[in-house]
């Protein structure tokens, strides 16, 4: 009897060869791009030394996609394209075009098919974010949703260009901050608002206590002896519901249906350009879960957006703007309330507060 | 077709403009009927208000110990088309560059071995395939290989390096970042595919300090393009650009070191106080260009907030000659990783990232530990206390 | 390194894993870190202590676990 053949295992191939997947236009113009311009917020083309132009044509996309959105894709990268595009890394689709009579053509089969030009300028960048209640098991909220009620109520900022300056939103389901979230000119991050429950039981099958009493940032975690046996305990005057040792630990699970939510961060940003890279700061700490919609977390990225469009000058990023017109003034253009949690108690808290006499009066 | 489970809510986010995500996980489970019961849960997610996977878990491929990422629903009996609905992390390609032929398969082994959804990409830059079992990893793992690619990190180990599209399509660009990328993606497999460090060490390159892929936010390791010599200014074009919007309040007004100003009609750049920031390259595309000795700064120590606080990548060392180390296969900078490695491995604890390091046994410390001299660019200012440790080698 | 000296070591990391399992995750490099202090006076190096920790993963009798961070386990249905 024919043994069957058995074909080798293969491992360890490493990363795919990018060159396969240039275009003959890139690959002839590689690092020989001489500048590019802005069309339209969909569309940009670079123009090389050599003359030659590609076309950008930006399509978004919600990050998680089926396989029929691949061949939609696909369909039109071929007809267009000669089978090139590529991601960025906000997750759009970058049709790239070496024909200029195709652009207008791609735009409207992209329309036609229900999908989103724009992303490219003065506009609202597509929003960055994490699995959610999809696929994550320490998510203080979904991403999907919260990102397509954000994206549905600002769709014009991103087909149109009419902002001061782009407006980079990323969202976060917990303070794991999957993504480039906390420096963001507007983030939206999950937030747990109560302490770990402990699961005596199960910690003692699942858990090792030193790694889970070291994954505190704020030591609050203190080995405890339960009926006799070995546990943990949680101090709950400092524990700050971070949910790290919720990862470590999973006998100490935090989610809480009702206390659960979302906060709002801005201005920060992470390009060198003019200013510093930056983290964002706290706009509001709590906004409660409400879906499928969420209107409150909508409501405030609106009023943030609506503020920053009026009194930002051409060419400010978020954070610029609030630099120049002064936090207290922020707090009452937006009407976001003050509180107690705006003010850093953490480490480094001190290098926060304000050592002069200067105040807006 | 019928639908297996109702989803009022989650209906409600098929309805606007904006591409919608529900219709995406419906088309999928159109494609791979295990799907509808992903819809079913998060229905509920949605109700409850809370998630429904539990914690924990693994799931894997023979040899790694990274690339595919455990998940299990809390209700496998009710949803067992998601009783595992595990997710693969796979290398992407650098840049984020494909063809139809390569996507088009990939969809196809979506369908066939999983949920039939995709990321483009992750948090990190992995293309992830979601909804799979771990009967089904093997096959999967094998079909993505045929196509040539390769599973991704995960754990405590070097996630996927990525990078922006660098010298391929953008002017800006000061090093090729896809090629560095894929070599130290290279290079490093073994230390991507089988987890041995403290934490994840991520590497990240961008072209320029606009810094397209976030590195100095978020990888320990950023490495972002710049060069050393004067910035190349044509002034016919200057001129044209003052033809169309105010240049001196919206480019010159705003440099950061007010290193640049109008004599007559020409503009003069003080090169030696340029900080290499981007604004103005950024505004006036066509009029100025990086000079001709480009090479990357490279920055430490970027995370997230877990678990002692968010930290923004630091100078470490201002100009990187890569391009003239890549002749050499990047052996400098090999060697300067090594000896970080080396000393995170004997210094650090668990889930300590490198910035964190950095930060418990002070700057002095890690230098020393790694072989490279203190230097003004590395601080924002000198110390402002005295508390200064004096050491015996200064008495001499 | 020998094979028998390898095999010495390799027992030794199983025998540690094993009898921590549910008490101490070993990392790789605390693996490493011990097997040096346990073998020191045999001369064997971090080189030497990692090829035999692979091989362990290789024969699949450490798997990696996850919680936060990653670890080496013995396979849970041992």
């Amino acid at each position: 009897m024919a043994e069957e053949v058995k074909k080798k295992r293969l491992t360890d191939i490493g990363p795919h060869d990018y060159n396969e997947y240039l275009s003959p236009m890139i690959k002839n113009n590689y690092g020989k791009w001489a500048y590019h311009e802005i069309i339209d917020p969909g569309t940009m083309v670079h123009v090389a030394e050599s003359g030659d132009k590609l076309y950008t044509v930006r399509m978004g996309s919600p990050r998680l996609v089926s396989g029929s959105f691949v061949r939609d894709i696909c369909d039109i990268a071929d007809k267009y394209c000669g089978g090139h595009l590529r991601f960025t890394t906000r997750n759009n689709v970058e049709f790239l075009i070496e024909d200029e009579k195709n652009v207008e053509p791609l735009k409207k089969d992209i329309a036609a098919m229900g999908y989103n030009v724009g992303g490219i300028g003065n506009i609202v960048a597509n929003i960055v974010h994490t699995q959610g209640w999809i696929h994550c098991h320490t998510s203080a909220s979904d991403a999907s949703g919260v990102v397509k009620s954000v994206m549905d109520e600002l769709y014009e900022y991103f087909v149109e260009d009419k902002l001061p300056s782009k407006v980079r939103i990323a969202f976060a389901c917990c303070l794991n901050m999957c993504g480039s979230v906390s420096s963001s000119d507007i983030a939206i991050v999950g937030t747990h608002r109560k302490p770990p429950r402990i699961d005596a039981e199960r910690l003692r099958n699942l858990c090792e206590i030193p790694s889970t009493i070291a994954a505190c940032p704020t030591n609050s975690i203190r080995p405890d002896t339960v009926d006799g046996k070995p546990g943990v305990k949680v101090n709950e005057e400092t524990c700050v519901f971070c949910g790290s040792c919720y990862t470590v630990c999973p006998a100490m699970p935090i989610a809480n249906a009702e206390n659960d939510g979302l906060s709002i961060w801005v201005g920060g940003k992470v390009s060198n350009a003019r200013t510093k890279p930056t983290f964002s700061k706290l706009a509001i700490p709590f906004i409660p879960n409400d879906p499928p919609r969420w209107p409150g977390v909508v409501n405030a990225v609106k009023t943030i957006l609506n503020e920053y469009k009026k009194g930002a000058e051409p060419g400010e990023r978020v954070g610029e703007w609030i630099d120049r017109i002064g936090w207290p003034r922020f707090f009452k253009l937006t009407g976001f309330p003050f509180t107690k949690y705006h003010i850093d108690d953490f480490r480094l808290a001190e290098t926060t507060m304000n050592y002069s006499s200067h105040a807006r009066l | 077709m019928g639908k297996k489970h109702q989803t009022p809510l989650l209906d409600e986010l098929k309805k606007g403009k904006w591409i919608s995500f529900v219709k995406e996980i419906e088309r999928a489970a159109e494609k791979s009927e295990r799907t509808e019961d992903l819809l079913g849960q998060v229905e509920e997610s949605y109700r409850d208000k809370v998630n429904h996977w539990k914690h924990g878990g693994m799931a894997g491929v023979k040899g790694y110990g990274a690339g595919m990422v455990g998940r299990f629903s809390e209700f496998p009996e009710k949803y067992p088309g998601i009783k595992e609905c595990h997710s693969m992390r796979i290398i992407p390609s650098a840049g984020f560059f494909y063809n139809t032929d390569f996507l088009r398969k990939l969809a196809d082994i979506s369908e066939k071995h999983a949920g039939g959804l995709l990321n483009f990409h992750g948090a990190t830059g992995n293309i992830q395939i979601l909804g799979m079992s771990q009967v089904e990893a093997e096959d999967v793992f094998q079909a993505v290989a045929e196509l040539g690619f390769d599973l991704g990190g995960s754990g405590s180990d070097l996630r996927t390096p990525s990078c922006c599209a660098g010298q391929a399509r953008c002017e800006f660009a000061n090093y090729d970042t896809m090629k560095i990328c894929r070599h130290l993606t290279e290079e490093y497999l073994d230390e991507l595919h089988r987890p041995a460090f403290n934490y994840k060490f991520k590497f990240k390159f961008s072209g320029c300090a606009n810094d397209c892929v976030a590195s100095a936010a978020r990888s320990d390791l950023a490495f972002i393009g710049t060069w050393k010599d004067k910035i190349k200014i044509n002034q016919d074009e200057v001129k044209n650009y003052a033809k169309k919007f105010n240049v001196q309040k919206y480019v010159l007004d705003k440099c950061p070191t007010k290193c640049m100003w109008f004599e007559s009609e020409n503009l003069v750049i003080d090169d030696e106080n340029c900080v290499k920031c981007m604004h103005c390259i950024n505004e006036l595309p066509k009029a100025l260009k990086a000079g001709d000795e480009r090479g990357c700064s490279i920055l430490i120590g970027a995370k997230a907030p877990l678990v002692t606080g968010p930290r923004m990548g630091m100078m470490l060392v201002p100009f990187y000659d890569v391009n003239e180390d890549a002749k050499n296969d990047y052996e400098w900078l090999k060697s300067l990783i090594s000896n970080m490695w080396e000393f995170w491995d004997e210094y650090g604890v668990s889930r300590e990232r490198i910035g964190e390091l950095i930060g418990r046994v002070g700057l002095n410390t890690f230098l020393e530990g790694i072989g490279l001299e203190p230097i003004p660019e590395m601080v924002e200012h000198p110390r402002s206390n005295p508390f200064i440790k004096f050491t015996e080698d200064e008495e001499e | 390194m020998t094979d028998e000296t390898k095999k010495k070591v390799e027992d030794k990391i199983l025998g540690l894993v094993t009898e921590y399992v549910g008490k101490k995750r070993f990392k790789p490099i605390d693996i490493v870190k011990e097997m040096e202090k346990e073998f020191a006076s045999e001369g064997l190096t971090k080189d030497d202590i990692k090829a035999a920790l692979k091989d362990l993963m290789d024969e699949e009798k450490l798997v990696y676990g996850y919680a936060g961070g990653s670890f080496l386990t013995v396979p849970e249905n041992k």
